[in-house]
């Protein structure tokens, strides 16, 4: 009788065991597909994707993350300095032929809507060998040279991989941050988009927009 | 079977299914890395002669969807496709020759013609090994894009084991 009883425990117990690795195992499992779709629900970018250009960011409607860098004259500029003014922010490099494409449509639609506050603030992601004063002349005479190429009369940042995390981290090129008066986040867009998509996104900016 | 005799068992089954899984389980899950454009995909391993010229083809894919730009592209600020060999005793790479890129225009811009490469592309390169065995540690370094987007220019490894006779 006493060794049925202490069967009998050692089978609950076990039982229970396994019942309770079985639930914790679900409960994980849940919670890592929750994580997971969260991330998935992210800005996040795939390689092949032929619509990046209409993604969404997390960013959207949130405040846009402040940052301080330097133009190529050694200019510091943060974007708290465009305080109450409607601003896109255009991540770009000289490698990046997608971004030479669209260039002239943001010289246009800047001139357009600069009226009513609009400015672009380019923010280049060339590599800088920051360790090695040569090659660093080298590689801001080589953006200079983009620039000039270009004619770009906006502002052109440098060092943008130091603002990409606060950004998303989004690693494509052309990127724009597309924020309004008060400093908030609108509207981003990835990829190549078209001119009038562009145009789209300055007007939410400047709080014309839908 | 005597119960008893089976108890250890069960309860070592027990404590395996819970610690396989804790309930605190991994919930920093980190994403899959995100695949290279290009990938290398053999030769894995030569036998070649030593101390003579050696031509090699190295076979390089890029992936759906994506282009390189050529080793000679289009365009100033573009970044060629190269191959590079660090100093490494014993192989020396002689020459490398790349392949003609094909013509590539953005939709938006169907004008501006680029010059890369989609699919697979081979690289003839020519070596000089001394005798022995080396692992020959190059270097493929690329720009990608798709149809509207672009990806900071990238390096892979590229290994072979080289066997000079």
């Amino acid at each position: 009788m006493k060794r049925n009883a202490i069967v009998l425990s050692v089978v609950i117990f076990v039982i229970g065991l396994l019942s309770v690795a079985g639930w914790a195992n679900w409960q994980n499992r849940r919670q890592v597909a929750a994580a997971l779709s969260a991330k998935q629900s992210e800005a996040t970018l795939v390689a092949d994707s032929a619509t990046m250009g209409h993604m969404t960011s997390p960013l959207v409607g949130r405040a846009a993350p402040n940052f301080t860098l330097t133009t190529l004259s050694g200019k510091k500029v943060s974007l708290t300095d465009y305080k109450g003014k409607a601003v896109q922010l255009n991540f770009w490099a000289t490698w990046c032929a997608p971004c030479k494409i669209e260039t002239p449509w943001l010289i246009e639609l800047e001139k357009q809507y600069s009226p009513q506050g609009f400015e672009i603030l380019g923010v280049s992601f060339d590599d800088l060998d920051k360790d090695d004063a040569k090659l660093l002349a080298k590689d801001k005479s080589e953006i200079a040279k983009g620039v000039e190429q270009l004619k770009i009369p906006y502002p052109v940042l440098l060092d943008g991989d130091s603002i990409a995390k606060a950004y998303g981290d989004t690693d494509v090129y052309p990127t724009s941050y597309f924020i309004d008066k008060s400093g908030t986040v609108v509207a981003a867009s990835f990829g190549l988009t078209s001119k009038s998509d562009l145009e789209d996104n300055i007007r939410k900016a400047i709080g014309e927009g839908k | 079977m005597n119960f008893f005799a089976a108890l250890p068992v069960l309860l070592g089954l027990a404590f395996a299914a819970q610690s396989a899984q804790s309930p605190f389980g991994n919930l920093d899950a980190k994403p899959a890395k995100k695949p290279a454009a290009v990938s290398y995909l053999f030769p894995e391993q030569v036998t070649v002669a030593a101390d003579k010229p050696v031509a090699l083809d190295l076979h390089f894919k890029v992936g759906d969807g994506l282009h390189v730009n050529s080793h000679q592209p289009h365009g100033e600020g573009l970044v060629p496709t190269t191959l590079s060999l660090p100093d490494q005793n014993g192989v020396r790479l002689a020459k490398v020759t790349f392949p003609p890129g094909t013509d590539f225009a953005f939709p938006i811009d169907p004008k501006e013609k680029l010059s890369v490469y989609t699919g697979e592309f081979v690289v003839h390169a020519q070596l000089v090994a001394a005798k022995g065995d080396h692992l020959l540690q190059a270097t493929l370094r690329y720009q990608a894009c798709n149809s509207n987007t672009c990806m900071p220019p990238h390096e892979i490894p590229v290994a072979i084991d080289v066997i000079a006779k």
